[in-house]
């Protein structure tokens, strides 16, 4: 993930910033907030779909951070510690609505639950490069399960063991999982474009 | 290799890559050669996804009211001009009405901060007559409701916001209140009151500075 932790805007670095936070400076808190809001939000929003309750999960993502800005020791890059503490509050989000977190088609590593009948086709609507709004629209349409594997991977870099201990699934399972919400993006996304040329 | 063992491997192959046998197969095979490149195309553009949204200035103002309220911003705000000026042009009417409350709020502090020690133990007897000469909580109420009115008016999106930092803060403000009630001589107590009207103080003050432009 990008370590931000040179950032200059004014005269002030990110390291700077933190150190005057911890004091109560509020000019800081509110640099720290703007270096780092499109990455929270963007995040809760993906994984949402909803722009209220994005920015919802961003307020309290970035609050319960700078309530802890005190025990920032500097050993890890601190936008690191704020995106690991988005995803953890998107998630408890999400439990808490009743959302599966993980696909609720589980699998294990060696499944071979692939959809074969898609295979075969020639593939010439995708080729070349995805539109990013209809990207957008189709990461929107994926079931929640779906979504956040696909988000937290392919969007935001995290490992599959990494994203295994967030969600509480195998490492198998998340390699399945993201699979399967790539091919859904493929299917979504050729059903788009065979719609506007049609 | 086939298709299908291809297939079997594909989710490994478009994280990890692969060589040999792997690539010699999509060398000779369009159907999976097509599919690994719209695939591939996803997890491009994907990553142009990270950070390529903002959250309204809503999300900014909640998190600096809640930050002040909890005392983790402790240095003032900056005067960048002086509030009188410009309250007329940008509230109207209502120019006078919202930092009157909030002196009025501030006051009813220091009054009861500045209580003469004698009056302090006639109030151990009777507090409740003592307490009455404070400004009822009525005038806080219509104040509240006008500075919402106007949020309303002016930036709809964040009356939730103000809405429910004041409802926290005159929360607050009731507890306080009954802990000096309870122990007027107590003069943590009794900081605890000055803290809630001076944080009821500051939310009219970022209304008024920071929120409605």
């Amino acid at each position: 993930m990008t370590d931000r932790k040179d950032q200059k805007a004014d005269g002030l670095s990110e390291a700077q910033a933190i150190e005057r936070a911890k004091q109560g400076d509020g000019e800081a808190f509110e640099f720290l907030y703007n270096l780092h809001k499109r990455r929270v939000y963007s995040l809760c929003l993906r994984m949402t779909a909803n722009t209220a309750e994005a920015e919802d999960l961003t307020q309290e993502a970035f609050l319960q951070l700078f309530r802890k800005i005190g025990t920032f020791r500097g050993e890890s890059a601190f936008s690191t510690w704020l995106h690991r503490m988005a995803v953890n509050v998107v998630l408890m989000h999400l439990r808490k609505k009743g959302l599966p977190v993980v696909s609720l088609e589980e699998t294990t590593e060696g499944d071979e639950d692939t959809p074969k009948k898609d295979f075969g086709a020639d593939d010439p609507v995708l080729s070349g490069s995805v539109d990013r709004l209809r990207l957008q629209n189709a990461v929107d349409r994926l079931p929640p399960g779906y979504r956040t594997i696909f988000v937290l991977h392919d969007v935001e870099g995290y490992e599959h063991n990494e994203i295994a201990t967030m969600i509480g699934c195998s490492i198998g399972n998340s390699k399945s999982q993201l699979h399967k919400a790539r091919m859904k993006l493929r299917d979504f996304l050729k059903t788009s474009r065979a719609e506007k040329a049609g | 290799m086939t298709c299908a063992e291809f297939q079997r491997v594909l989710p490994d192959f478009l994280d990890e890559g692969g060589a040999g046998e792997l690539q010699a197969h999509l060398n000779v095979c369009p159907i999976c050669s097509a599919l690994v490149a719209s695939l591939q195309s996803i997890i491009n553009e994907a990553r142009m996804l990270q950070d390529s949204v903002e959250p309204s200035p809503r999300v900014w103002n909640s998190i600096e009211i809640a930050l002040r309220r909890e005392g983790l911003i402790r240095q003032p705000q900056p005067q960048h001009r002086a509030i009188l000026p410009s309250l007329t042009r940008r509230w109207g009417y209502a120019a006078w009405l919202v930092p009157t409350a909030a002196a009025m709020l501030v006051g009813a502090a220091f009054f009861l901060y500045q209580r003469p020690a004698n009056h302090r133990r006639v109030a151990d007897n009777s507090h409740p007559q003592v307490m009455s000469s404070i400004p009822s909580g009525n005038a806080s109420d219509t104040s509240d409701e006008q500075l919402l009115q106007e949020v309303s008016a002016r930036a709809p999106m964040m009356r939730t916001a103000y809405e429910s930092n004041l409802r926290d803060v005159n929360a607050y403000i009731r507890d306080a209140q009954d802990s000096v009630n309870a122990n007027p001589n107590d003069a943590e107590a009794q900081q605890a009151l000055m803290d809630a009207y001076g944080q009821k103080s500051m939310i009219y003050e970022m209304a008024l500075d920071r929120s409605l432009q």
